[in-house]
């Protein structure tokens, strides 16, 4: 990211800097958002598991039962042709709980897995709201509301991401967009939405939870069984976002791990500052 | 001062600058600190250590409340079902049925549909149907009356002392499948009224004797419901299933049909009812369900 031009040009802020073995740094992350933010990865891990075990008692996606096996679930389905076709797998005792043995606390243990869902739904209820308190006490949330610029810059930022490795490749110069604010609009678009699919995950689940006394809720979102497969489909937003969310935090650097961490960054100016005197 | 101020270009000049990003909406610059890279240093060690910490509580705790079936796939050989864990479990279950209790309005009722909306019931006992046999002798005893009597109601005696109430509602079951059905039977309250529970009753035993299990031995099917439940005017001790007399698969001649409550609280072919002012055994409550099951 160092593509600065000229030197800054900053009377207030950079010049009164004492030529000391001092560094300067910046506060990211108020310290109850850095606790959510953390929390949320056992809490997030807990409700996937044991939601994909509460999915596997009756499967939102079904067909008709199979002649041969009678099974009726796609994601058994998924199961079985993992088990045919992956080398080495070819002797796995039941393929149709494959997934549920990968990718969940287990196959037939629904009332466990319905008190794990509880439990991490109520944690996570109230880590949302640590977090929004974090947002407020440290004034964090400026820096993640939407800006009517957002989508086009984005896109610029989507084009830098998938263009970079290539770029890498044929060793040609490939600029990161310009922007002056913490966060690039890629990641203010993805971290103003993940605490959006939060409350939608929370909303879904309170209307398929509580059917008949929230049934305006269930309502708002198509009925008891439209609300199901909301739910179902708001879990991949979340495997959606963690997947570059992780990829970049870690190619960004320990600055940025760091910032999370101990709420310190040693990056006190955004890169348009950097390169630009306005 | 306002108009020397105002003559002065630069002051002028400045001023709007700074105010510029001050909007509250606006993104505010970050406070720069200057610290000793030895003191940044001692400060994320510490925080890293401290997050390494709670990272291993975490997941020790984590693991703590995993099912045992789900540990010993990720290779823990050690039985980690202790004591505090089911305590700690069903605290958390505890405090959804307190929730669920707070959320329940007796003057709320649940939607209703149209005959068109009526979707497919499978028959879900929980074991195998039981052998019609039962229905030709069959009685409703209702016991822990306020008389200190025990009453034995027949089907004809039901039927024809209250009057019938037909709604199509959605059973939803705790698996998550659920299915609208069109029923027919008498208010849960109006038998309350004719055959009052005794005064400290706080709860009503609904029961099944003829419940089968898998393969077909008695598994007779008991049930906790709370009275102020019992009393909503859409929980129903219901005859008819889509217009037609219940047929064995749906609980024949007589179950309950609560729809504030999950279908595994809609006890089939009801054969006792005692009313008792302890919270009674719930068949599912033992085996790890919750036992308020409100939706």
């Amino acid at each position: 990211m160092s593509h600065s031009t000229t030197p800054a040009n900053q009377p207030n802020s950079t010049s009164t800097l004492p030529h000391q073995p001092h560094v300067l740094v910046v506060k990211r992350h108020h310290l109850l958002v850095r606790w959510s933010h953390w929390l949320n990865v056992p809490i997030l891990l807990g409700l996937i598991l044991s939601g994909i075990s509460i999915y596997w008692a009756s499967p939102v996606y079904q067909h008709k039962p199979d002649p041969n096996t009678g099974n009726f679930d796609v994601a058994a389905d998924i199961g079985i042709w993992i088990c045919a076709h992956v080398p080495g797998l070819h002797h796995y005792s039941s393929p149709p709980d494959w997934i549920y043995n990968h990718m969940s606390l287990g196959p037939g243990m629904l009332a466990l897995a319905l008190r794990l869902h509880w439990l991490c739904a109520y944690l996570f209820m109230l880590n949302g709201m640590v977090y929004v308190a974090g947002l407020v006490l440290g004034g964090g949330w400026r820096s993640l509301l939407p800006r009517r610029t957002d989508v086009f810059d984005a896109l610029k930022m989507f084009r830098y991401y998938i263009g970079f490795p290539f770029a890498k490749l044929i060793r040609r110069e490939w600029l990161h967009p310009l922007f002056n604010a913490k966060y690039n609009a890629l990641q203010r678009v993805a971290y103003f939405s993940v605490p959006v699919v939060g409350c939608l995950s929370v909303a879904t689940g309170w209307a398929i939870h509580k059917p008949m006394q929230l049934h305006w809720l269930a309502a708002i979102f198509g009925g008891y069984n439209a609300a199901r497969v909301w739910h179902f489909w708001l879990l991949w937003i979340y495997i959606l976002f963690l997947v570059p969310h992780l990829f970049l935090v870690f190619a960004d650097g320990w600055d940025t791990l760091r910032s999370m961490i101990v709420g310190w960054s040693t990056r006190v100016q955004p890169p348009e500052v950097i390169a630009h005197d306005q | 001062m306002i108009s020397k101020e105002n003559r002065n270009p630069s002051v002028a000049a400045k001023s709007v600058a700074m105010k510029k990003p001050e909007s509250f909406f606006a993104e505010q610059p970050p406070r720069k600190i200057e610290m000793a890279p030895a003191h940044l240093h001692q400060l994320t060690r510490r925080d890293v250590l401290l997050f390494g910490a709670g990272a291993l509580a975490v997941l020790a705790g984590g693991g703590f409340v995993l099912p045992q079936v789900t540990l010993w796939r990720l290779g823990v050989r050690r039985n980690m079902d202790f004591p505090g864990k089911e305590w700690f479990l069903n605290k958390a279950l505890c405090v959804d049925d307190d929730v669920a209790e707070a959320l329940y309005s007796g003057n709320r009722r649940v939607p209703t549909y149209s005959k068109s909306q009526i979707t497919p019931l499978k028959n879900n006992y929980n074991g195998v149907p039981p052998d019609p046999g039962y229905i030709f002798g069959w009685n409703l005893t209702l016991d822990g009356l306020a008389s200190g009597l025990s009453i034995s109601l027949d089907i004809r005696n039901l039927t024809t002392r209250f009057s019938m109430h037909e709604q199509i509602t959605r059973l939803v079951c705790v698996e998550g499948w659920s299915a609208i059905a069109w029923w027919a039977g008498l208010r849960f309250d109006d038998l309350l009224r004719a055959y009052p529970p005794m005064s400290q009753a706080k709860w009503a035993r609904v029961e099944s004797s003829v419940n089968l299990d898998a393969s077909g031995n008695p598994d007779p099917y008991f049930m906790s419901l709370d009275l102020a439940t019992a009393r909503h005017p859409q929980t129903l001790l219901a005859t008819h299933f889509n217009g037609q007399l219940l047929n064995v698969d749906h609980g024949a001649p007589l179950r309950l049909l609560v729809p504030v409550k999950l279908g595994l609280k809609n006890v089939k072919a009801v054969t006792r009812i005692t009313y008792v002012a302890e919270e009674p055994r719930d068949y599912w409550a033992e085996r790890g369900y919750s036992r308020y099951d409100g939706i």
